[in-house]
């Protein structure tokens, strides 16, 4: 009997900890344009030696060895977007994320949640969802996993220009 | 247990989809060697030198799309995709934009890689699938390649056809 147990819960537990980043992988699909980087990379990156001249190198390298999986789903798609707005309602609900801060900046409204990890300053998981304004404004969504400081965060949005980046320089100075 | 032995050989791999549409009409191959680094004009450091080491092999396969093989474009596009994934590939990174994609795929341990597959395809003008083998290609020495590449000004002209893919299509 105990054998049973510890088999099923071997099958179930790998659905538990990668249950969280699929919800997204319906948006890799026509009319969304998508950047999705894995835990290998993100291995393989910080295993490169970097110029010790360059001060930001090893910082970026020392973050980077933290991050899990990132995916970034961009649309202009109507329907598409009425999908996210949906589905990320739906995320929140099921997975315990907190509204860490909310933006309206130029006519977008930005939202970030996270999950913390054991400190407060710690953060698991991040989810951003950008919401343009008019219609030729894209609506973005980004996944971040992993096990790192939200200063470190804004620090790599900066540097990978992604969306939102002013953004979470606001919240890391929370 | 004996099945489990023979089974290995019959999974498709992408070495075997290479090698089966190397006669293909649609397909236009590449091999290139590491020696074309590898002249007098250039002076290679020991990191330079021991990175071109590693890396052994360069195989490049591209499907050109046209009206008539758009149906055939689909189906050889959709098998590299199921390649790279029930082939044991570890997908690096992937970006999917309007028209089409890049996903940097490996095989190997660690750092220490094997194999790179880069799949670009792109909607209206085709694919093409790069394949690097090598022997413990580090990260360090696929950025240490790279750079020579960018120094030697590596002639496109071999590769043109693989920039081709990725231009969008000009309207006539």
């Amino acid at each position: 009997m105990k054998k049973f147990i510890i088999t099923l819960l071997l099958a179930v537990l790998p659905s538990l900890i990668f249950a969280q980043t699929t919800a997204f992988d319906k948006f890799e699909k026509d009319g969304v344009d998508a950047v999705i980087v894995n835990r290998k990379m993100f291995e393989l990156m910080g295993s490169v030696k970097m110029d010790p001249k360059e001060k930001d190198a090893q910082q970026y390298l020392d973050l980077i060895k933290k991050l899990n999986n990132l995916k970034v789903f961009s649309t202009k798609n109507g329907k598409i977007i009425s999908d996210m707005k949906s589905t990320v309602s739906g995320y929140l609900k099921s997975n315990p994320l907190e509204e860490l801060m909310r933006i309206n900046e130029g006519g977008k409204t930005i939202k970030i949640y996270v999950k913390s990890g054991a400190k407060v300053s710690q953060v698991k998981e991040m989810l951003m969802f950008i919401e343009g304004g008019g219609p030729k404004d894209s609506t973005v969504l980004m996944s971040l996993t992993g096990n790192f400081d939200l200063n470190e965060l804004s620090f790599l949005t900066d540097r990978l220009d992604l969306p939102g980046g002013s953004a979470l320089k606001k919240a890391s100075k929370k | 247990m004996m099945l489990v032995l023979v089974s290995c050989d019959q999974k498709p791999t992408l070495q075997k989809y290479f090698v089966k549409n190397t006669e293909s009409k649609d397909f236009i191959t590449l091999d290139v060697g590491t020696g074309f680094l590898k002249n007098d004009k250039m002076k290679l450091t020991a990191d330079e030198s021991k990175a071109l080491e590693s890396m052994q092999k360069l195989n490049v396969l591209i499907f050109k799309r046209n009206d008539k093989n758009a149906a055939e474009f689909d189906k050889q596009k959709t098998e590299v995709k199921n390649l790279l994934k029930s082939d044991n590939y570890d997908e690096l990174m992937k970006m999917n934009f309007g028209e089409g994609g890049i996903s940097v795929n490996t095989k190997g341990e660690g750092e220490h890689l094997e194999e790179c597959v880069l799949f670009l395809n792109q909607k209206d003008t085709g694919f093409g699938v790069v394949r690097v083998l090598g022997d413990d290609m580090t990260p360090q020495n696929v950025m240490t390649i790279v750079g020579l590449l960018q120094k030697s000004n590596f002639s496109s002209g071999q590769l043109q056809p693989l920039m081709d893919i990725m231009k969008p299509k000009t309207k006539k």
